[in-house]
């Protein structure tokens, strides 16, 4: 039997660094393959090679055993190759349907949009997915589940024969998740090909026949799901990291005492705060030391909260108290200078500035907080010892590249490191580890408890409900803009969960 | 999406009827002497002249959707209308061989911006502008300071199409906006234009050819901006090299005014052509209000950010909801 895909000896690098090395594996016609891999082990870039976007510097892509070069996308496209992208590639602009069909729109000669059967065919789909919108509706109305669901509609809009996602589940509920693991058995019941790339190794294995790992850049093993563990694949993930993981599993979870203990003043609290209308009467306190957990599902207005208590967004109602005195924030400004920071969830659009070199990412957050006006030579130093600190990135990275040259874990890690530069004495993150591999992840966790041992009240919005029942002291949660439940650091998923989702889940 | 655009042409011609029922009130004459601004012949003056830039800002409309921006027709106009000119006047051609060459003229401009964005990459404000810069200065050298007397040579009469001559060019508008208005909202291309505004990078991954479009576009825009060229020299009479100066910012602000925005994928062909309308009763009614002279081009600066600040605010209002 011929591979559907093949990818012989592939090199692709950018600049100086090596994305892929000689990498080489096939997947077989009519199964689910996973491609796992730390951030930064090459399963964008492999991905984008299969959908024409980039082309391999070395080495040859087989489709059906037929050596392929592709021109771009829209040679993918015609070949029966269908991509479900990580980021959300969606047309703010326009209507639901004209996002399903764009670049593939049904027409008639010369091009004549066949707008009603455009909508039909949408909203048979969409009802497959089980999507409650309206193919009128425009897609910047749509929550990001939505969007994200939308992407999948797209690439089931055409009839493809090899269908590659990209992370399609972070932004999706466990049951919207699970309604697309239908789907895809589905697909795979009637012959297409699933190439499926995630973090989530539980996805990988509920889906999956075969994993194959990637390490930097390199393959190192594809198995069957019959014969790996989960552990197997997270040691053939990080490899020689191996023992960092075993060094923090071995954590003993902080307790909410130990926290108050080391230091009794309060870093926040809120009373009665309200933002109409994403969230209402969210009273809550932070210690100093204390890391606390927040829960709640997409759409509950956690991301608000951590807005509005730094000034991005008006308080309708209610207050925040820092470190003892009644503060309303103006703006992100105001509030670092007083020691409230936000390490925002989307590190692309809120976190970094890709134009600058690390080293002005790092100095730029102290250097508005302290009030600094001129940028000295000492910055570069910080720089290069914030780099090695946190351990970002190899060893060849240095304060003057930009961050485009960083995977996302270590691009998440400048994030965190340049707030945490501030030296704050509230600590905010939002989702701190989306989209990071295993191995930035417990490093990241070691910076917050780090941080939170120091003295700094920590508040962790994560939809990552194991990370914030290891993380956290106290877990709070949300629901639909209300908190509804405290837990303390050693509940389980099932009793944070139940508090999240209600009875109605 | 549809209802949507929808409401916002609909704001666009509720202005236009706000401004002329102002018009009308303010200007109404005492004593039953006939009304200076109300009237049919001024109606077709005003669209006369406000087609001239109409046309070309159904380009613009375009350019704006699809993400970039077009500073060249100001210069086209004038090219276009030279060439024309020249050949008409001095050559003795045909007037419509003159037309044809002195569009050939216009597009050629197209394809050099198509080029320059296209296939180098260069951002479309630059681009446009060396364009810009060299459409200008050719006019300049062919006419070496003369200027060519259409009307003179124009048959005493002349009715195109068996149409009398000052209906010609609104009328153009209208059939062109309609033409266009149908590509942008009922064809593939047009839908992979608010694509390419709306999310660039989407487009290619769904595989929009992203070039062909961007680059259809500036030749369209160039094509309708060579037209407004034509059509200036038979309204105004002449070609001559300094015509049509800064009408590229008229033409944008009557995108930007119609609904276009500068951010890509939003705006329309008809609200391109309404703003220009809008402008055009400005222009005309404005130096009849005496003492308002000196303030016109003030007045006109005003309306433009008042008109695009409100559609904001309803925009982020409407988003609220």
């Amino acid at each position: 039997m011929t591979a559907a895909v093949a990818f012989e000896h592939i090199d692709k690098s950018f600049a100086a660094i090596a994305a892929l090395r000689d990498v080489s594996f096939a997947i077989d016609r009519g199964e689910s393959h996973a491609i796992v891999g730390e951030n930064g082990a090459g399963k964008s870039t492999l991905l984008k090679i299969l959908a024409g976007s980039l082309r391999p510097d070395r080495g040859e892509l087989r489709i059906e055993g037929e050596p392929a070069t592709l021109a771009g996308p829209r040679d993918a496209l015609a070949r029966g190759i269908g991509l479900v992208h990580q980021e959300m590639l969606a047309f703010p602009n326009l209507s639901v349907a004209a996002n399903i069909f764009a670049g593939r729109e049904l027409t008639r000669r010369f091009g004549l949009l066949r707008d009603r059967d455009m909508r039909d065919r949408s909203a048979a789909l969409l009802d497959r997915l089980r999507v409650r919108v309206a193919p009128d509706a425009r897609a910047d109305g749509l929550s990001l589940a939505h969007r994200q669901l939308l992407q999948v509609a797209r690439a089931l809009a055409f009839d493809c024969r090899i269908l590659a996602l990209d992370e399609p589940t972070t932004a999706l509920t466990a049951a919207e998740a699970e309604q697309l693991f239908g789907i895809l058995d589905g697909l795979k019941a009637g012959g297409v090909t699933i190439i499926y790339v995630s973090h989530r190794l539980a996805e990988v294995f509920r889906l999956c026949d075969r994993i194959t790992t990637l390490r930097d850049g390199r393959f190192v093993s594809t198995v069957a799901r019959a014969t790996a563990t989960s552990d197997d694949i997270v040691q053939a993930m990080v490899g020689r990291a191996l023992e960092t993981r075993r060094r923090t599993t071995t954590f003993v979870p902080r307790t909410a005492e130990e926290g108050r203990r080391s230091s009794p003043a309060a870093a926040l609290a809120t009373g009665r705060l309200s933002s109409a209308p994403c969230f209402r009467d969210v009273s809550l306190t932070v210690a100093a030391g204390e890391i606390v957990g927040l829960f709640g599902l997409v759409g509950s207005g956690r991301t608000e909260l951590l807005e509005t208590i730094v000034g991005l967004r008006n308080a309708t109602a209610g207050d925040v108290t820092v470190a003892n005195s009644r503060r309303r924030f103006r703006s992100p400004r105001e509030a670092a200078r007083s020691g409230v920071v936000l390490v925002p969830e989307d590190r692309q659009r809120q976190g970094l500035f890709f134009n600058l070199s690390l080293r002005h990412n790092l100095a730029i957050p102290a250097a508005e907080a302290e009030g600094r006006t001129l940028v000295g030579g000492a910055e570069r130093a910080h720089a290069a010892a914030m780099l090695r600190r946190w351990r970002i990135g190899a060893a060849a990275i240095e304060p003057s590249d930009t961050p485009d040259v960083l995977s996302g874990g270590n691009q998440q890690k400048v994030v965190a490191a340049k707030w945490i530069a501030t030296k704050p004495r509230l600590l905010l993150l939002d989702e701190p580890t989306k989209g990071v591999d295993v191995g930035a992840k417990y490093e990241i966790h070691g910076i917050i408890r780090g941080l939170a041992d120091e003295g700094a009240g920590c508040l962790v919005v994560s939809s990552d409900l194991p990370e914030l029942l290891t993380l956290a002291d106290r877990i709070l949660v949300m629901k639909e803009g209300a908190l509804c439940g405290e837990l303390p650091g050693d509940a389980t998923e099932e009793q944070v969960m139940r508090l999240a989702a209600g009875t109605a889940a | 999406m549809k209802a949507l655009r929808d409401v916002r042409e609909l704001s666009t011609l509720a202005l236009l009827a706000i401004e002329v029922a102002f018009f009308a009130w303010y200007l109404w004459p005492d004593g039953g002497r006939p009304h200076p601004f109300l009237n049919g012949a001024n109606a077709l003056l005003i669209l006369k002249y406000s087609s001239i830039y109409g046309i070309a800002a159904i380009g613009a409309a375009m350019v704006i959707i699809s993400g970039g921006i077009d500073l060249a027709p100001g210069a086209v106009i004038a090219l276009t209308g030279v060439v024309a000119g020249a050949l008409f006047v001095e050559s003795h051609w045909s007037l419509g061989a003159s037309a044809l060459a002195g569009i050939s003229a216009g597009l050629a401009c197209g394809l050099v911006s198509a080029a320059l964005i296209v296939g180098a990459r260069l951002p479309p404000f630059i681009a446009t502008l060396g364009v810009m810069g060299i459409a200008r200065g050719a006019a300049f050298i062919i006419t070496e300071g003369r200027y060519f007397d259409v009307s003179g040579q124009l048959p005493a009469g002349w009715r195109p199409l068996g149409l009398p001559l000052d209906w010609t060019s609104p009328l153009l508008m209208v059939a062109l906006a309609v033409v266009f208005h149908t590509l942008m909202m009922k064809f593939q291309w047009g839908r992979a234009v608010y694509a390419l505004g709306g999310n660039p990078i989407a487009a290619l991954y769904a595989g929009v050819r992203v070039d062909l479009v961007q680059a259809s576009v500036y030749l369209i825009a160039a094509l309708l901006a060579s037209l407004s060229g034509v059509a200036l020299a038979i309204v105004q009479g002449q070609g001559k090299a300094d015509l049509a100066m800064g009408y590229e910012l008229d033409v944008i602000a009557s995108a930007v005014v119609g609904g276009a925005s500068l951010a890509g994928g939003r705006g329309s062909v008809i609200g391109a052509v309404l703003g220009a309308l809008i402008f055009g009763v400005l222009r005309n009614a404005l130096p009849q209000i005496p003492g308002a002279t000196f303030y016109d081009r003030l007045i006109v600066g005003m309306v433009v950010i008042v008109i695009v600040v409100v559609d904001q605010v309803l925009q982020r209002r409407s988003a609220r909801l």
